[in-house]
């Protein structure tokens, strides 16, 4: 089955982002995804998200969903089938390529993946650091950022002070803090209460108005917002798609 | 990006960030708890380097002087004929005079000294003791032959001219126990560059050991990394420059301690004629302070290079796919 989301969803509101988002489209042919000798954990996955879309991947656990996420993030290649991320074939991509392209992605995971000894503002400020900036350059950024969560009064805490909100709020802003082309988050609100799940997904809808292609894996279904794309995976494989309109 | 709060309804007191946000935190802190086995280890290797280093400079500086000391120099040695007492002093002190002068108009000499009686006595307390030795009994007179820088002399020449003259003597020009010197020296620099070379293998183990419990140990933070898009060569950077500190700082620490050690032993079995029993005094020169200067740097680059090597073939096979 092939789904072409870009041809069913017209997303002519998202393209707040310069040129430079154009090639942020994604792309999967026919791709299948298997661990050694096992069977396929995917298979058959085709569709085409276009840059500044907004899409919720559903399935119940086990469907495959993080696998998908990965080898969009490139922790995994595919084991047939092509990906096209950034107009790339991802089975070309050299691996030494793969930390400028992780760059112009931003990842958010259900357990944070915050550094315990690093400050909220220093966790935050990780992924410019890494790029090589100086911190006199953003420190205003990282600052200005942290308030937009609305943890501005929390940047000098320690991520075991925090609850798990501000934990996936200071997430979401590590990985938006280099104003990524493409956002994944896997499981986002699974750490969190209902009430805190929905303004993280408002948070989310926020950054993808801003034109930055969001990809969001969820088994909650409730959280979703009426007007996104949904791409429904079972059993590896790719089930249905329900077209939003007009998202950002 | 905007400024304003997407969670409007969250009411936070929002601080002055800047007066909290305080200096640049290091990524990889040093973790005392941790890394004190390798810190303890490699203060033992450096420890172990140094004592071998300035042991095999010692020793090697030790046979250098005694083979510069007998190097251009001859001993003869006039020998008493046996028949009566009175006639043999006589007769050996008068083949030595004959035998210094013989020896001295050759070009190849520089001086000839007949050295006093208590010097062939001095050569029998080993076996006589303390006792004193009866002046009648038959001593050979011995020569100390100088001979002029880079010049030689056949041992066999100088027997002949000897023998010519009626003189009986035994001639040594050391060639016999530099040998012997040169051959312990050598054989005791191997041994040292062997041990040197085990160190060094042992430091590269364990730079590699902490460097795989390290990367274990910050698994999580590794994978962050990864996950912001870190170079493998800013992990490896991060993690090298760790562990080569602490080696350095552990190097210095045994270093410090194997000279202090070496000080201290060398002062309390020294003897007054600069001799430690058989073996020559230990005496630090300027070379040593060098060597005990270069095992901190060595230690952290052999460490610094180990790790980064070790970290890029871990991100390799288990981070990066």
């Amino acid at each position: 089955m092939h789904i072409n989301i870009s041809q069913q969803i017209p997303n002519a509101e998202t393209s707040a982002k310069s040129s430079t988002q154009s090639d942020a489209n994604i792309h999967f042919e026919r791709v299948g995804f298997r661990y050694d000798r096992e069977g396929e954990i995917l298979s058959d996955i085709n569709f085409s998200l276009p840059p500044g879309s907004m899409t919720f991947i559903i399935g119940p656990s086990g469907a495959g969903k993080s696998t998908l996420l990965k080898l969009i993030y490139l922790n995994m290649r595919q084991s047939r089938g092509h990906i096209t991320l950034f107009g790339r074939d991802t089975s070309q991509i050299d691996r030494k390529e793969i930390p400028a392209l992780k760059r112009r992605m931003g990842i958010v995971l259900q357990d944070f993946r915050l550094i315990d000894h690093l400050s909220v503002f220093e966790n935050v400020a990780l992924p410019l650091r890494v790029a090589g900036r100086k911190r006199a350059d953003y420190k205003d950024d990282v600052l200005g950022l942290l308030k937009w969560v609305g943890l501005g009064h929390r940047s000098h805490a320690l991520p075991p002070t925090l609850s798990g909100g501000e934990k996936q709020r200071a997430a979401i802003a590590r990985a938006v803090i280099t104003k990524p082309d493409i956002l994944i988050a896997d499981e986002p609100t699974g750490n969190v209460d209902s009430d805190m799940g929905r303004r993280l997904i408002r948070l989310f809808t926020e950054l993808n108005r801003l034109g930055t292609t969001t990809i969001i894996a969820t088994h909650n279904t409730t959280l979703i917002p009426e007007d996104a794309n949904i791409l429904s995976i079972e059993h590896g494989q790719v089930t249905g798609t329900i077209s939003g309109e007009h998202i950002g | 990006m905007v400024n304003t709060l997407v969670d409007t309804d969250i009411q936070h007191t929002e601080l002055t960030a800047q007066s909290h946000v305080m200096k640049t935190q290091a990524i990889l802190p040093y973790d005392k708890k941790n890394d004190r086995p390798l810190f303890m280890v490699l203060v033992i290797l450096a420890f172990l380097a140094t004592i071998t280093l300035l042991a095999t400079a010692s020793g090697y500086r030790a046979a250098v002087g005694w083979q510069e000391n007998l190097q251009g120099k001859l001993t003869v040695q006039i020998k008493p004929t046996i028949s009566g007492a009175d006639k043999i002093t006589h007769n050996t002190a008068d083949k030595a005079e004959r035998a210094k002068i013989i020896l001295a108009e050759l070009d190849q000499v520089k001086t000839v000294t007949i050295l006093p009686d208590e010097h062939s006595k001095a050569l029998l307390e080993p076996w006589l003791g303390d006792a004193s030795i009866p002046d009648d009994l038959p001593l050979p007179i011995l020569l100390d032959v100088q001979l002029n820088s880079s010049q030689n002399l056949e041992v066999k020449q100088a027997a002949i001219l000897l023998a010519e003259a009626g003189i009986r003597a035994d001639i040594d020009d050391h060639s016999q126990w530099n040998k012997e010197i040169k051959r312990t020296t050598s054989a005791a620099l191997l041994l040292s560059y062997l041990a040197l070379g085990l160190i060094i293998i042992a430091s590269v183990a364990a730079s590699i050991f902490a460097t795989r419990a390290g990367l274990t140990a910050q698994r999580r933070l590794m994978d962050v990394l990864h996950q912001v898009g870190a170079p493998p060569d800013y992990t490896a950077r991060l993690l090298s420059t760790r562990f080569a500190t602490s080696g350095f700082k552990a190097g210095a620490l045994g270093a410090a301690s194997a000279l202090l050690a070496s000080v201290l032993v060398g002062m309390m079995f020294s003897t007054s004629n600069g001799f430690s029993y058989f073996l020559p005094g230990l005496h630090l020169s300027l070379t040593d302070i060098y060597l005990v200067i270069a095992v901190p740097s060595f230690l952290a680059l052999i460490i610094a290079i180990t790790s980064w090597r070790t970290v890029i073939k871990t991100l390799y096979n288990e981070i990066y796919p």
